[in-house]
Parts: C-alpha cells; structure tokens; sequence
C-alpha cells in the first residue's frame, strides 16, 4: 500500500459517502482515472493491508469501515440518510465518520427487541444498553466478517 | 461486535461461552468517535498499530483482550 493506493482510497471513501452507497470499481477507476485493473489491484493491496475489506469475490466493496456496502443488522441515520453498518461499534462509527449526530437502529442480539439509540453530541440517550465484544483484538482481523 | 438490551441478555446469549469484553453504550460511542473520526479526511492516512492502541489505552482499554497485534 503506497501514496497511489491511498490515494484511490480515499476516493473510493469520497464517493460512498457522495453516492449513499458503495461505489462500483468501475465509478472509482473512472473518478481516480485509472482502469479497472489497476484499481482492481490496488484494492486487493488496500484489503490485505486492513484499509478497506472486498467481497469474497475480491472485485466489490463489502466493508469501508464503518460503512457497510451490503444490508446489515445495524442501521444508521445521518446526515440525512440511512446508512448500514458493519457492526454496534461501527454504527456510533457512522456517526463519527460523518461528524453528525444520528440514530442507530437494530434489534438485541439476544431476545431479538428492536434497539433504537439516538447520538448527539457523541453522547447515546440511552446507557442503559450494553456493548459485548467476543472476539479479542488480537484475533478481530482473522475473519472481520465474524468480528 | 453487538447490542443487547442489558448485561442480563449478554449473559443469556452467552449460554456458558468465554465472555469477551463488555462497554457501557456510552463508551461504544467515545470509542468510536475516537477511532472513525478521521477516516472520511481528505488526506486520511493509515493509522499505525501504536495509534491505534494507543487510541485503545487513552479509553482505559488496556486488559489483554484490547492488545492489538
């Protein structure tokens, strides 16, 4: 990962955010000027390095964190728009990306009850939920899906 | 990485797993702002791992579990 593949990173960020969804590696080639095959390898350079996560196809986005590019559990309003998240910590993430307050949206992941917590100011008007991270830090970049 | 109604589900949910690490909401959320803050910058650059832990220790996140790699 050099100064060029941050570089299409941070495009490819630019646009998610622009677009309200994922972009394609066709719409990031074509905004950096670059082809798809180079923007295809700088990608895969960017995955291995932890700086975005693609699809198991290795062609698509399936992570910019905190952004999710497919339909999840965790759902954020911000900025005006409805947001997935790629998990609790990343939908306060949304939030912060986006510098804006917001609501996150989802269901106890025990007894199934729907969740909604507004943020403002950073600050979540509910505390009385609780956070559980399985997975130790040390292990979070096994499997990032499962994490 | 889940929300549950109380520490009384995450224990049910559990089922007599090894519990992981369990934060208030409200620090999920300085943990977070602390740590996506930046990521939509211009000029955005990777954090190192010290960073990032560092982020981490600055939360009183410093048991074994929050050791990055």
């Amino acid at each position: 990962m050099d100064a060029a593949d941050i570089q299409l990173r941070n495009v490819t960020y630019r646009l998610f955010v622009e677009h309200g969804r994922a972009p394609t590696a066709g719409e990031v080639a074509a905004e950096a000027g670059v082809a798809v095959e180079d923007l295809h390898q700088a990608w895969r350079r960017l995955h291995d390095a932890h700086a975005l996560v693609l699809s198991d196809a290795g062609t698509e986005l399936r992570m910019a964190n905190p952004f999710s590019a497919v339909p999840s559990a965790y759902r954020v309003k911000a900025g005006e728009r409805w947001w997935y998240a790629n998990c609790a910590w990343d939908a306060f993430g949304v939030c912060a990306a986006l510098g804006v307050d917001g609501q996150v949206e989802t269901s106890c992941a025990d007894c199934g009850e729907s969740i909604a917590v507004a943020v403002h100011d950073q600050r979540p008007d509910d505390d009385g939920l609780a956070f559980h991270c399985l997975v130790p830090a040390e292990q979070w970049w096994e499997d990032i899906v499962f994490t | 990485m889940n929300l549950f109604r109380s520490e009384e589900h995450i224990e049910r949910w559990l089922g007599g797993r090894a519990p992981g690490a369990t934060l208030s909401v409200s620090k999920l959320s300085e943990l977070a702002h602390a740590w996506w803050h930046d990521r939509l910058a211009p000029d955005w650059r990777p954090h190192t791992r010290e960073q990032n832990q560092a982020t981490l220790d600055s939360l009183g996140l410093m048991s074994r579990f929050w050791r990055l790699p």
